[in-house]
């Protein structure tokens, strides 16, 4: 063993290494069982939040055990008593009834069963009438999953200055189509409670591709029609939302086509069904369609031309946009913002 | 897979008692631990096994084409192609972007564009990390400090999935003599592991992933957004979230282990109680500094010169160390700040006497400052933070739980005598199942702190 400034042998001089193998499995085999008997629940959750794959396979193999022993024992409870006070997660028990009640009464449609159509359904410009005249923007809310970074950031960046207070509410790893970690219903309620936006920007999709539960109650794996339909429903929710009754305008931003061909048939449907969710408020929600910018006709590329050079706009994964690619789309965002709204 | 997560905890749960129960016969336990890391490797993606791999077998070749060679002047051209090697590897994988970006459009400026197609490469996780290992085997074979170990023992000592993406660097004379014979079972620091691994998981968890959410990401995201107390604040708490994200994450690299009867070297030291430049990188990513140390600082001759050659070597080496960080212009401010900063001190080293509070002073608040840079995400937005310093408005993210905790992290380092750099020696006494029992209340209690996205992935993951 060298004897030098890597301080190897520490643990050895102060006769640290005095328990057996046998100790150190006993301590890790009993601190995993009391977390079992405890938070056995927890280990089945994760696993059912992971996509299909072996390691969703092993964590439910040991998670639906763990989980079952848990529900068994008044121990989890107890737990969570003494450390619930603890979670930095907003409590969202409060706002609204989420997705489920959506996907079993459906939205918009009217007694008679036809969905009335209101003026709202009308952007004046696309009329060729005068739009309302703009009026100043004071506070925004850019959010949606992880497609909402960095462009959250190059909006706040830009408005900032400009004494435009710009709410940043990311959540990674969340969908429409998953109420796992976000109910976005629920989130979209208690965001608009809370900061009151005059806009709201909204880049979300990259992780939908969960299956819903229908009308029936069966669930709808992605990417068919229904599945398009009922996650129409839970967008068009949402915008309902946002708009807060016409006081806000929302710009809803599509998903640029990813690399691999199996997400791009989902980018496909969350499109589509983007922009039917809007279809009754097209005057306050604004659908921006990122594919036309990143990826004409849909097919996917690394770099383009931004200022007369060949830029890389995409992240690695084929999925997100890098920093240049952000800022182009919060140029597309601003443009948008500025036909109902004074900057600054 | 993240250390402080349930997949790894099973994983963990089933890979500990398999090894010591195959640790008395190397034959069956040297595969074992080498597909289990590599299972590690692949939960992030199994392509980037390919290039561990392949890492793995040029060092390897390398090695013994070395090792055979008895011409020094040939030992050295085999050894610089086979760093040349490495580094090309590194340079595609984590630098491409930046070469075919950022420095074609410096060059394109005096008209010398480098003819290099625009691609997108996903940087696989630990590159550095292991990279830095495979060289440094490479090089400890040329310079016979030792010899090739079997190709089988490489892989372990590459790959071993304790230190396998975010470090230590553990040098391959460190990890090598412990393959040489099967770990003693009944010398094991258990109580120690255990408890690195939950101080780990409290810096990371509890306090780096906490101070990151409540100030830092923001401020550092948007400063344009607030003033000079918020921007003072967040840089100070910068400064206790990395080193509780990092030397968490060593923490528990290191008491993982220590379970499985392996030493690693120590990577920090009380870093921000540095009272110079010099001493803090004594303290702060030890395993870096003294690889950079023994391998740039000292081959480029070190200080065996005049002041300015002297000069030349830590420049060189401190901004080569803050581009290994990334492929940014940040990280090489950064690494220049530091650089720059290590000449001066060197020069005024015994002309200028100054308390030791001031020099603590004025070190730390250095390294806070620089770290601006490290944290910022370009120049321009550094800057701007740095202008925001001279801004005033009111506080708006003061928060007790966040200065709290800032004062904790960096106060308990600079606590009389060995401070808490030696958390695990008062414990490593206490009987296993005792600690492991308070484990597990713990992770009950971190696990509740938590957000719904989860755990944060560690700052170094990138590197």
């Amino acid at each position: 063993m060298p004897n030098d400034d890597s301080l190897m042998s520490r643990f050895d001089q102060e006769g640290l290494r005095r328990f057996s193998a046998r100790d150190a499995v006993v301590a890790v085999l009993f601190c995993m069982v009391l977390l079992v008997l405890f938070a056995g629940a927890s280990v089945r959750h994760a696993g059912e939040e992971m996509r299909p794959g072996v390691g969703r396979t092993v964590m439910l193999a040991v998670g639906n055990p763990a989980g079952w022993i848990a529900d068994q024992l008044p121990l989890k409870a107890l737990a969570n008593d003494a450390t619930h006070w603890l979670s930095p997660d907003v409590n969202l028990g409060s706002a609204g009834g989420g997705f489920t009640t959506i996907a079993t009464t459906g939205t918009g449609a009217a007694a008679t069963g036809v969905g009335v159509v209101t003026p709202d359904a009308f952007d004046p410009a696309a009329l060729g009438q005068a739009a309302p005249r703009p009026r100043p923007l004071r506070r925004m809310l850019v959010t949606g999953d992880s497609m909402s970074q960095p462009l959250d950031q190059d909006l706040a960046q830009r408005l900032s200055p400009k004494g435009i207070k710009v709410d940043r509410d990311p959540h990674l790893g969340t969908g429409i189509s998953t109420t796992f970690l976000v109910d976005w219903s629920k989130e979209a309620a208690f965001q608009v409670r809370q900061d009151h936006p005059d806009a709201v920007v909204m880049f979300i999709g990259a992780n939908d591709d969960f299956p819903m539960p229908g009308p029936d109650g069966r669930q709808v794996a992605c990417c068919g029609v229904n599945w398009a339909a009922i996650y129409a429903n839970r967008a068009r929710a949402m915008m309902n939302i946002y708009r807060q009754a016409g006081a806000a305008r929302v710009y809803w931003l599509t998903l640029p086509a990813p690399r691999a061909p199996v997400r791009q048939m989902i980018a496909r449907v969350v499109n589509a069904a983007i922009t039917v969710a809007a279809e009754p408020w097209a005057s306050q929600i604004h659908v921006l369609d990122t594919v036309p910018i990143f990826t004409p006709g849909f097919v996917y590329r690394d770099a383009m031309t931004v200022g007369g050079q060949a830029t890389i706009v995409r992240l690695p994964d084929g999925i997100h946009l890098n920093d240049a690619g952000s800022n182009l789309a919060a140029d597309a965002v601003l443009a948008a913002v500025r036909r109902d709204f004074t900057i600054g | 897979m993240l250390f402080p997560t349930s997949q790894f905890a099973i994983f963990f749960a089933i890979v500990l008692p398999l090894s010591w129960a195959l640790m008395s016969r190397p034959r069956w336990w040297k595969p074992f631990i080498l597909v289990a890391s590599y299972v590690f490797y692949a939960s992030a993606n199994w392509r980037f096994c390919l290039l561990l791999a392949g890492i793995t077998l040029w060092n390897q070749g390398a090695a013994r084409v070395i090792h055979r060679t008895e011409d020094d002047r040939r030992r050295g051209i085999y050894c610089a192609a086979a760093v040349a090697g490495d580094l090309l590897a590194l340079a595609v994988f984590k630098y491409y972007g930046f070469f075919t970006q950022d420095i074609d459009r410096l060059l394109q400026g005096i008209g010398l564009g480098l003819p290099l197609p625009l691609l997108t490469i996903a940087l696989p996780v630990g590159v550095s990390f292991f990279t830095f290992q495979a060289i440094s085997y490479t090089v400890d074979v040329k310079r016979r400090v030792i010899e090739p170990a079997s190709l089988l023992d490489t892989s372990i000592y590459l790959s071993f999935f304790p230190h396998l993406v975010a470090g230590p660097i553990v040098r391959a004379r460190e990890f090598l003599p412990q393959l040489a014979s099967p770990r003693d079972p009944t010398r094991v620091a258990v109580s120690s592991g255990l408890a690195l691994i939950a101080l780990g998981l409290v810096k990371k968890v509890v306090l780096a992933d906490f101070l990151a959410r409540a100030i830092v990401d923001p401020v550092y995201a948007v400063p344009q957004a607030y003033g000079a107390p918020d921007a003072l604040l967040a840089a100070y708490a910068y400064a206790a979230q990395i080193y509780c994200d990092f030397s968490g994450y060593t923490d528990m690299a290191i008491g993982l282990a220590l379970l499985m009867g392996f030493v690693f070297p120590q990577n920090f030291r009380s870093p921000y109680r540095a009272t110079g430049l010099q001493d803090y990188w004594r303290r702060w990513h030890m395993s870096l500094s003294r690889f950079l140390r023994d391998f740039l600082y000292i081959p480029l001759g070190g200080n065996r010169g005049s002041r300015l050659f002297t000069s030349r070597n830590l420049l060189l080496t401190m901004v080569l160390g803050g581009l290994w960080h990334g492929a940014a212009w940040t990280f090489v401010v950064w690494g220049a700040l530091h650089g720059g900063g290590m000449v001066v001190e060197r020069t005024w080293n015994g002309r200028i006497r100054t308390p030791v509070w001031l020099r603590w002073f004025v070190t730390f608040n250095f390294i806070v400052l620089a770290f601006v840079f490290f944290r910022s995400q370009s120049l321009s937005l550094a800057f701007t933070y740095l202008g925001r310093l001279t801004v005033w408005s009111a506080p708006t993210l003061w928060t007790v739980p966040v200065v709290a905790a800032v004062v904790l992290v960096i106060g308990l380092q600079l606590l009389p005598g060995r401070g808490t750099s030696n958390f695990e020696i008062r414990i490593g006494r206490i009987r296993p199942v005792l600690i492991g029992a308070a484990f597990a209340v713990l992770v009950l209690f971190v696990a509740a702190t938590v957000p719904s996205q989860g755990v944060a992935p560690f700052i170094y993951f990138r590197f």
